[in-house]
């Protein structure tokens, strides 16, 4: 056993589709309509009136009601996560291996709606008036920093904001600490709040999708795809080296094989996922050919999905499967990528494959194999997983089920 | 395991433009703390700040990007190119492929935010430009670095609060060690912000003048602004192209205190500087300066005292022990990257950059604080400490090349 190996042990999900990964996942294979009426904020003055935010989540199950009062959303999310996660692993994090256990949460926006509150309250009362016990909250790593005070894991906690690829960003920076052995569990994720301040900004970038009154739909690859639907929630999983989750019996859902993260410096925008794709198949030895699902970040927006398209036709030809969550669970942005990662797990562990809901007719330019129909596939063996952020990030992961 | 090397600085700070009027600045024991200008403190019980005020991107031959960036991303592209100058390298041409990008922050383009803010709650605009809106996201800033320099490897933004620095540099090191990088510029950037500002004000942490590190009347810290970004690259590339090195990075350590959002714990720091001890593979015995953190609060310069008593035992008082925040305040996700930079330049140099405004000696801060008065003195293996919010510690190890 090579002790570079790394394993998938533990899923801890918060998300519009469901909370736990079961429900998530079935939420995912149902193709459950996750869209509703915004209610953590007023829609008045924005012809979009619709997200995906999560309606059953109650944050005293997971957090002592003495913690909860300055915590903020995505802080209350993310240790909620955490929390699912732990226990999914059955890791009990003790003062034996808190020192070898460390936390990574992608995270872009996650304090953007605390910086806001904090700075209007100034604003409006008066800085003299600013209730000092908001201000940790503004910082961008509070989340993560919670999580660990919450959990007591002292190893080390990075925040890494690379937008929608934040979360696999964040899993390759884990992965890259096992390696180094530098940890030997590290709980990595991802967190993003439904809030008016990005909800704003994507309206206002025209990025929404249902700008013109209609229902907003999330249809990736869709000819008549007009934007995305927002989301929110929170995605933790446990990483570990082989052999350390082999010693403690730990259920193991899916091995790492490989990985890449790179950056498109240009207009056009598929140069980056190129190299992120290749190099993850070429550091594992393995041909586009030996991948069996793609699982896509494609959003519904235009530039976005017909990036993925052509990068996926260009490496893996028209024959390679491909589906998109988001189609289910909306854009929760630095949290996409551990939702992402979470299912192609949970893709590996069931030989199940959730579909692209809401896909109806394909974008020509966008003329892949995309899964509208859900079901079993049981030769199901290795996935990738890929993300791509406006900015010019990618990322690409590539997972392989456990066999004992 | 491959060495790597820092071979390029590009600093932007209140006390200079550039390493050369920055460490000339700092060894006088230059203040580059100033009224602040940024917005209106006179609502504030503290009226003073670390801004850079003569930091002009037109100057710097970047006006076009003023219009698209938030200044976090100015004051990043800015450091970066005196960086890349300073290092020799033509990267667009001759590392498009395999240059890294990884950049700190502790609020990123916070003042974007902030001007937003203002519009929609003191003027009551709805309506914002796509150009003001995009400059918000964090990682603007780590991807104006890569597009401008026309680079595709990983392109990294680390939001750990004020030990961000410290976390972009070690990670830039990682990827160089791992073979995902030949090249990596590293570093970070905050801009002035008056989230930050209010915020420490209503912790009554902010000193009305001066900022004190080590001294018994200290009055708390000072808010400022800045960046540092530093070229990092493979020693054997390095030596191939004949470049001049200013120090090896030998390693670094990270841990959580687990505690406390904001009181730091002596625990968390002693484990962070054992681990990039550790990591660097050498012992407390060999280290010849420590840049603190040292902000000038009494919880962060008790802790960070305390704990260096137990790393280094009865040397601690034979090691310097400086913290340049005093000269330029705390500028947040970028403060351990300038540090990085002053530490980089003590180990070329020989000379120590002192701890300003010391006046009274506290006895639980006995530490050797180089005080007032840079000093000639060798270094050969520097330790950069950064402790952040949610107790994020990162220490960084440099060693002079030999």
């Amino acid at each position: 056993m090579k002790d570079s190996e790394l394993v998938i042990t533990g899923i801890g999900i918060i998300s519009p589709a469901g909370i736990g990964k079961d429900a998530f996942w079935q939420g995912l294979c149902e193709g459950k309509n996750c869209l509703g009426d915004i209610t953590l904020f007023s829609t008045d003055g924005f012809n979009v009136k619709k997200a995906c935010e999560i309606t059953d989540f109650n944050p005293l199950d997971f957090i002592h009601k003495r913690h909860l009062r300055t915590l903020d959303r995505s802080t209350r999310l993310l240790i909620a996560a955490t929390s699912l996660a732990l226990e999914d692993s059955g890791i009990n994090i003790n003062e034996q291996n808190t020192f070898d256990t460390g936390f990574v949460a992608g995270s872009t926006f996650g304090s953007l709606h605390s910086i806001f509150q904090f700075d209007r309250e100034g604003l409006i009362e008066g800085p003299k008036y600013v209730n000092p016990s908001f201000f940790p909250n503004t910082v961008i790593n509070s989340p993560a920093s919670q999580a660990a005070i919450q959990f007591k894991i002292k190893g080390f906690n990075t925040t890494i904001s690379t937008g929608l690829c934040a979360s696999l960003d964040a899993f390759i920076y884990a992965c890259d600490f096992l390696r180094l052995k530098r940890a030997n569990t590290v709980l990595v994720g991802g967190v993003e709040e439904l809030c008016e301040e990005i909800f704003m900004g994507l309206y206002q970038c025209g990025l929404l999708s249902g700008l013109d009154g209609s229902e907003p739909i999330c249809s990736p690859f869709d000819k008549n795809r007009n934007g995305l639907v927002l989301s929110e929630g929170a995605a933790v999983l446990v990483l570990e080296r082989k052999e350390h989750a082999l010693r403690r019996d730990a259920p193991v859902l899916a091995m790492v094989v490989s990985y890449a993260n790179s950056f498109s410096p240009n207009k056009k925008q598929s140069s980056g996922l190129e190299i992120s794709i290749n190099r993850a198949l070429k550091s594992a030895n393995l041909k586009p050919e030996d991948i069996d699902l793609v699982f896509s970040s494609a959003n519904s927006t235009k530039e976005l999905d017909r990036l993925e398209a052509g990068v996926i036709k260009s490496i893996f030809g028209k024959k390679v499967k491909i589906t998109a969550i988001k189609s289910t669970i909306g854009e929760p942005c630095s949290a996409s990528g551990g939702f992402l990662l979470s299912s192609a797990s949970m893709a590996l562990t069931t030989k199940l494959v959730p579909p692209t809901v809401n896909s109806k007719e394909l974008d020509p330019e966008c003329d892949i194999n995309l899964v509208t129909e859900g079901g079993g596939l049981s030769g199901l063996k290795r996935v990738m997983v890929i993300g791509s952020d406006p900015y010019g990030n990618s990322s690409a992961i590539i997972l392989q089920g456990y066999e004992s | 395991m491959k060495k790597v090397v820092i071979t390029g600085i590009g600093l932007i700070t209140s006390i200079g433009i550039g390493k050369e009027e920055f460490w000339k600045n700092l060894l006088s024991g230059r203040s580059g703390i100033s009224p602040v200008t940024a917005f209106d403190t006179k609502e504030h019980f503290t009226h003073l700040g670390g801004e850079v005020k003569n930091f002009s991107p037109e100057d710097m031959g970047l006006s076009e990007y003023i219009d698209t960036c938030s200044r976090a991303s100015l004051l990043a592209i800015s450091a970066t190119k005196l960086a890349i100058e300073d290092s020799g390298l033509n990267l667009s041409a001759e590392h498009p492929t395999d240059t890294a990008v990884c950049i700190g922050t502790t609020m990123g383009a916070v003042q974007s935010s902030e001007f937003i803010n203002e519009q929609m709650v003191l003027h009551g605009v709805q309506q914002f430009r796509r150009e003001e809106i995009s400059k918000v996201p964090t990682h603007s800033t780590s991807s104006i670095v890569s597009r401008l320099n026309k680079l595709s490897g990983p392109s990294m933004m680390f939001s750990t609060a004020c030990a961000a620095g410290n976390y972009a540099i070690g990670y830039g090191t990682d990827l160089i060690r791992l073979g995902r990088a030949q090249i990596a510029l590293v570093g970070g950037a905050e801009p002035f912000s008056k989230v930050a500002f209010t915020g420490f004000n209503q912790f009554k942490a902010v000193a009305p003048e001066k900022c004190q590190p080590f001294d018994k009347n200290r009055k708390g810290m000072m808010v400022a602004e800045g960046a540092a970004v530093l070229v990092l690259e493979s020693l054997e590339h390095a030596l191939e192209r004949g470049a001049e090195i200013y120090a090896e990075v030998l390693g670094y350590g990270l841990s959580c205190d687990a505690k406390h959002m904001t009181t730091p714990s002596v625990e968390g720091i002693v484990l962070c500087m054992k681990k990039a001890l550790r990591y660097s593979g050498i012992t407390p015995d060999e280290v010849d300066y420590i840049s603190a953190h040292g902000t000038g609060t009494i919880a962060n310069d008790r802790a960070e005292v305390a704990a260096i008593k137990e790393v280094f035992g009865n040397r601690y008082r034979e090691i310097p022990v400086s913290s340049i925040k005093s000269m330029l305040g705390h500028t947040m996700g970028a403060a351990s990257a300038i540090e990085a930079s002053a530490c980089a330049l003590a180990i070329k140099t020989g000379y120590i950059p002192p701890t300003i405004n010391f006046e009274t000696p506290d006895p639980d801060c006995d530490v050797d604080c180089v005080p007032n008065v840079a000093r000639k003195q060798e270094v050969y293996i520097a330790m950069n400490n950064s402790y952040a919010f949610g107790g994020n510690n990162a220490s960084l190890i440099l060693k002079k090349f030999s």
